[in-house]
């Protein structure tokens, strides 16, 4: 008999082990974000009691800012990225706790409301990134995923989407980094145009929640504007996440009917698989603060802590935003990307307008 | 279906995913607000 081939046995990795990769890149999320606060505090100051004129600027954009200085420069060593890709974690977490600062009746009030501009946001985002992307003779899937991508919830769309409509790892990754590259710019120009046009906090968070794509960023966008509009913005982003799945199913079956994906069985199954659970935790502690199940020093509390996760957060958004990675990955689906997005921009800025004429934000 | 998929996929069924974990630790966090443990939360 030959002899055996001695395969080399692969180890799980145990749970605690992998919680202790994550603990350097956690740190410095916690570092970065941290001094983004700390230069808040004190810049403003220093400027101030040497008379000179500085612009006050947020943490928020400190933490950015940091981290994209660090990501861009020395770069982000082995040792740190499983824990500094927590920070999708951290706004998950942080959008739960949130909810604590919304009271059922606003949530479901200001949610109905953007519930009807996502969806026409949606039906826009995704009829102009599909013309366009034939205009540019992008791949047909590749289409698809910005398309996903600008109309719901960005990256975590894209990755739901290559699975169910089998898509290429290519094409995911191109789609990826136009989405991811589009939001670093809407960062600093959001804000910008908010003041130009001297929006209300109310019209620029539902503005930032419709238009950007990932929920980091329009968490960032919003929070740059003020502490009112950072709420505005989440809370319409969590309405646009919370339809991924019926988006994803939509696109699913399309390309099943296709043949060119696999077909799909249970539906209803299959759009729970792709609800963000989030969105329900959200709900869930809007309506124990909606029965006052906290007290207001409580809700303090947990308004306070749902800041911390934003703040690792937004450490992350800045560290995991390298440039030059992101122009490899071509220029094509970056300009579709780009033009699709400043149309959804101006046409959702026409949609505030026209709610905030009519709900009196 | 190759036996490192099979795994993987019995590996995410088993445990909790992103979301569910940051509902849990949010969770966790708000009863512990609740009961007092933690009073105060500096900012």
């Amino acid at each position: 008999m030959a002899d055996a081939v001695v395969l080399p046995q692969v180890q799980p990795v145990r749970p605690a082990v992998q919680f202790f990769k994550l603990i350097p890149g956690m740190l410095l999320l916690t570092a970065v974000g941290y001094a983004g606060k700390l230069l808040e505090q004190n810049v403003g100051k220093y400027a101030k009691s040497h008379h000179w004129t500085f612009p006050n600027i947020e943490y928020v954009l400190w933490a950015i800012l940091i981290g994209l200085a660090i990501s861009n420069t020395v770069g982000i060593p082995q040792i740190f990225r499983a824990g500094v890709a927590t920070y999708e974690f951290w706004l998950k977490a942080g959008i739960v706790l949130l909810g604590s600062r919304f009271l059922l009746g606003d949530v479901l009030k200001l949610g109905g409301a953007s519930l009807a501009l996502v969806a026409i946001e949606i039906a826009l985002a995704i009829g102009f990134m599909t013309l366009l992307g034939r205009a540019f003779g992008l791949k047909p899937k590749l289409t698809s995923l910005l398309a996903v991508g600008s109309a719901v919830c960005g990256v975590s769309a894209i990755i739901a989407t290559k699975g169910a409509i089998e898509a290429d790892d290519e094409d995911s990754s191109f789609a990826i980094a136009a989405i991811l590259a589009l939001g670093a710019l809407s960062l600093f120009t959001f804000p910008l145009i908010g003041h130009a046009l001297h929006l209300t906090d109310h019209a620029y968070g539902v503005w930032s929640g419709l238009a950007v794509d990932n929920t980091a960023e329009a968490a960032a966008a919003g929070a740059l504007y003020s502490d009112a509009a950072g709420k505005l913005a989440v809370l319409t982003k969590t309405t646009r996440n919370a339809l991924i799945g019926f988006v994803v199913l939509a696109y699913a079956l399309y390309w099943a009917s296709r043949g060119q994906a696999q077909a799909i069985g249970n539906k209803a199954s299959f759009l729970w698989q792709k609800f963000p659970k989030f969105v329900l935790g959200f709900l869930l502690i809007s309506l124990l603060a909606t029965f006052a199940v906290f007290n207001k020093d409580q809700i303090g509390a947990l308004a306070n802590l749902s800041r911390w996760a934003f703040l690792l957060t937004f450490a992350g958004v800045g560290l995991r935003t390298n440039f030059r990675e992101l122009a490899k990955q071509g220029l094509k689906p970056f300009a579709v990307g780009a033009i699709g997005e400043v149309l959804i921009a101006v046409f959702t800025l026409g949609l505030v307008y026209g709610a905030q004429r009519v709900f009196h934000w | 279906m190759s036996q490192a998929n099979g795994e993987a996929i019995a590996t995410k069924r088993r445990g909790l995913s992103l979301d569910g974990w940051a509902v849990l630790l949010a969770f966790a966090l708000a009863a512990l607000v609740r009961a007092g443990v933690f009073k105060h939360i500096p900012w």
